[in-house]
């Protein structure tokens, strides 16, 4: 569903909406194109699709694209998209030369619009190749990187690295995932909506509802864990930490999360976790569809702490939302969480199961600073991680980009 | 008497292109080479960034040293420094390379260094700055238009100001000039915060709740 400008006053304040919108009064009538690969599902679909209509909101011409191929063209991209994130793929000059095709031949059908535009803003590899065939000599071409390239398979890096250098900035989340570059590389973190299913106020009786579904006893107190059932987000470390915790305070830990269905790593980790709980009742371990947004809500309202115990992670925007509903977050020390969880401010950034079982003890046994922390975690989110923040950089970017000054400060 | 024009600014991180940091020799190196712009970044600009305030340490050298170096005792001697309180960026470089080598020479031949994930990456930023249609017309209106500003405007009048001329003083009290003794209390009210340790919001508040209590004492 999509929410007006107005809609995010109560939540953000005037102040912010009413900069948003004079920033974009003097944006007005810039043509920005988006591009990417896909309408439905993944990050990059729910950015855009809150994105381009707040951006038309506030009178900037936006719009989104999505590029098409053949079936190989979605399997050599996959493979792209894996060889980005560091794993070994295979590729032949052929499935190259298809991606260059597909990009050549979509861009041949939308090449007038695309000729049009002041801005346009192409996200992962996907239609990277686009910049090749359609653009003018006016108009500002950005990469925006969704993943983490900081250490990428060499030959596939070297094949996409020639065509981002024609960019004229990339964007990427964190200054970890980044690639040396010869053009400027902005930084914009991802960003939650507090109005979605995912991070809206929800009704009490909801939350008790759910609660009662899964069997939790709100009476003592709850440690949740939201994460696909995969390695990196050690769940098995979790159930350590909590039996650490279990034989001095009356605990629950619940670990919820998808991704076993169809992905064969990830239903074995799903039975380890299964195997590791067996026997406790106060572990509950909850497979979830991909649309249970309302469910994790009321779960993340409940729960006393949230943890995410990653060995590895790309920026932790569950970590965000958690942090949105008010609770202190036991992370691990690795990518976005570290950008997120502050010691005794917003929470513990932990490295073993033994760290994250004297951090939960701590906070249980320190109900105050719990409170504190989850206050000073909710507004640190306000100030910097709701999309309103998302779409100003978005903006900055673009005045930066189509000013062709020099300066530190640019004055508009 | 001219109207105060509240002008918003908005900063976005870029990479400076250097490479980062594993070790304080290579801290220091890369400040010896960096651009003015990376050193005005990690010292002036990092309330208005998207990132936690730190409120033990303002800028990020002196947080670094504390969180992955584990050196106490180089955060405390970089934490101390107060940028607004040197003239140029030329001598803040300076005071920043004197401290980490007397660091390096005290643990010499030993050079603290950082695993992998926890190195420090220079950046710089670019500002856009513009005017906002609030207009402030006396010195009894700033407590209720401060309280309105987003931590743009904070940041472009009370922060950004002080490098600007006259130097070392915020747009506010260069406005209140003009009224001269009605103006004066207020002035005296900015004067009286002591904004380094402050967050954009904190500063906010403060400066408003400073300027009512000088608005209802007048009254």
């Amino acid at each position: 569903m999509n929410h007006t400008l107005a809609e995010y006053e109560p939540v953000v304040g005037p102040a912010s909406i009413r900069q948003l919108r004079q920033l974009g009064s003097r944006l007005a009538g810039t043509r920005l194109v988006h591009v990417n690969s896909t309408r439905e599902g993944g990050g990059v679909a729910e950015i855009l699709g809150w994105m381009v209509p707040l951006m038309r909101d506030i009178k900037v011409d936006a719009t989104w694209e999505v590029i098409t191929g053949p079936p190989r063209f979605y399997e050599v991209t996959k493979a792209i998209h894996n060889g980005l994130q560091g794993l070994p793929v295979r590729l032949s000059d052929k499935d190259w030369a298809l991606l260059r095709d597909t990009n050549a031949a979509w861009a041949e059908q939308h090449k007038q619009y695309l000729k049009d535009a002041d801005v346009v803003i192409i996200h992962d590899p996907q239609p990277a190749f686009l910049v090749n065939y359609c653009r003018n000599g006016r108009s500002k071409w950005i990469w925006r990187a969704h993943i983490d390239i900081s250490h990428p398979y060499r030959p596939v890096w070297k094949n996409l690295r020639g065509v981002i250098e024609k960019y004229d900035a990339s964007i990427f989340s964190l200054n970890a995932f980044a690639q040396p570059l010869s053009h400027s590389q902005y930084l914009v973190p991802p960003s939650i909506d507090p109005l979605s299913d995912k991070n809206c106020d929800l009704p009490q009786s909801e939350v008790r509802k759910v609660c009662g579904q899964i069997g939790l006893d709100c009476g003592r107190p709850i440690l949740l864990q939201v994460s696909r059932f995969d390695r990196f987000k050690d769940p098995l470390g979790v159930i350590k930490a909590y039996q650490l915790v279990r034989h001095v305070a009356p605990v629950q830990l619940v670990l919820a999360g998808g991704g076993a269905a169809d992905d064969p790593e990830g239903n074995a980790v799903y039975q380890e976790v299964l195997a590791a709980a067996e026997g406790d009742p106060d572990i509950h371990v909850l497979l979830l569809p991909s649309d249970a947004h309302r469910l994790i809500n009321a779960l993340q309202r409940v729960a006393d702490i949230i943890l995410l115990k990653s060995i590895k992670e790309g920026f932790g925007l569950t970590v965000t939302e958690a942090m949105w509903k008010g609770k202190p977050v036991i992370g691990g020390d690795t990518g976005g969480i570290r950008l997120q969880v502050f010691n005794y401010q917003t929470g513990f950034l932990v490295s073993t199961p033994e760290g994250a079982a004297h951090r939960i003890r701590f906070l249980l046994d320190h109900r105050r600073r719990l409170e504190r922390m989850g206050a000073i975690a909710h507004e640190f989110v306000r100030e910097n991680f709701l999309l309103t923040r998302h779409l100003r950089d978005y903006l900055t970017l673009v005045f930066a980009l189509t000013n062709n000054k020099a300066e530190r400060i640019l004055y508009i | 008497m001219d109207e105060f024009i509240v002008k918003d600014c908005l900063l976005l991180t870029r990479m400076s292109g250097l490479p980062p940091a594993f070790n304080l020799r290579e801290l220091r190196d890369r400040i010896t080479a960096c651009s003015n712009d990376v050193l005005h970044h990690h010292f002036f600009e990092t309330s208005l960034r998207t990132t936690f305030d730190d409120p033990e340490y303002r800028n990020d050298f002196a947080v670094w040293a504390k969180e992955k170096l584990a050196d106490r005792i180089l955060a405390e001697r970089l934490g101390i420094i107060d940028p607004y309180e040197i003239e140029s960026i030329t001598l803040l470089r300076q005071l920043v390379l004197d401290i980490i080598e007397d660091r390096l020479s005290e643990l010499s031949p030993w050079v603290p260094a950082v695993r992998p994930g926890e190195e420090f990456f220079f950046m710089e930023a670019i500002v856009i700055a513009f005017e906002t249609d609030q207009r402030i017309r006396r010195p009894s209106e700033l407590a209720d238009a401060i309280e309105e500003m987003t931590n743009g405007c904070i940041f472009f009048h009370f922060l950004e100001a002080l490098r600007r001329p006259p130097v070392h003083m915020d747009d506010f009290t260069a406005w209140l000039q003009q009224f001269g003794s009605s103006g004066e209390p207020f002035a005296r009210a900015i004067s009286s915060i002591d904004f380094y340790f402050k967050s954009l919001p904190a500063l906010r508040d403060e400066l408003s709740r400073t300027l009512r209590t000088v608005k209802v004492a007048q009254s």
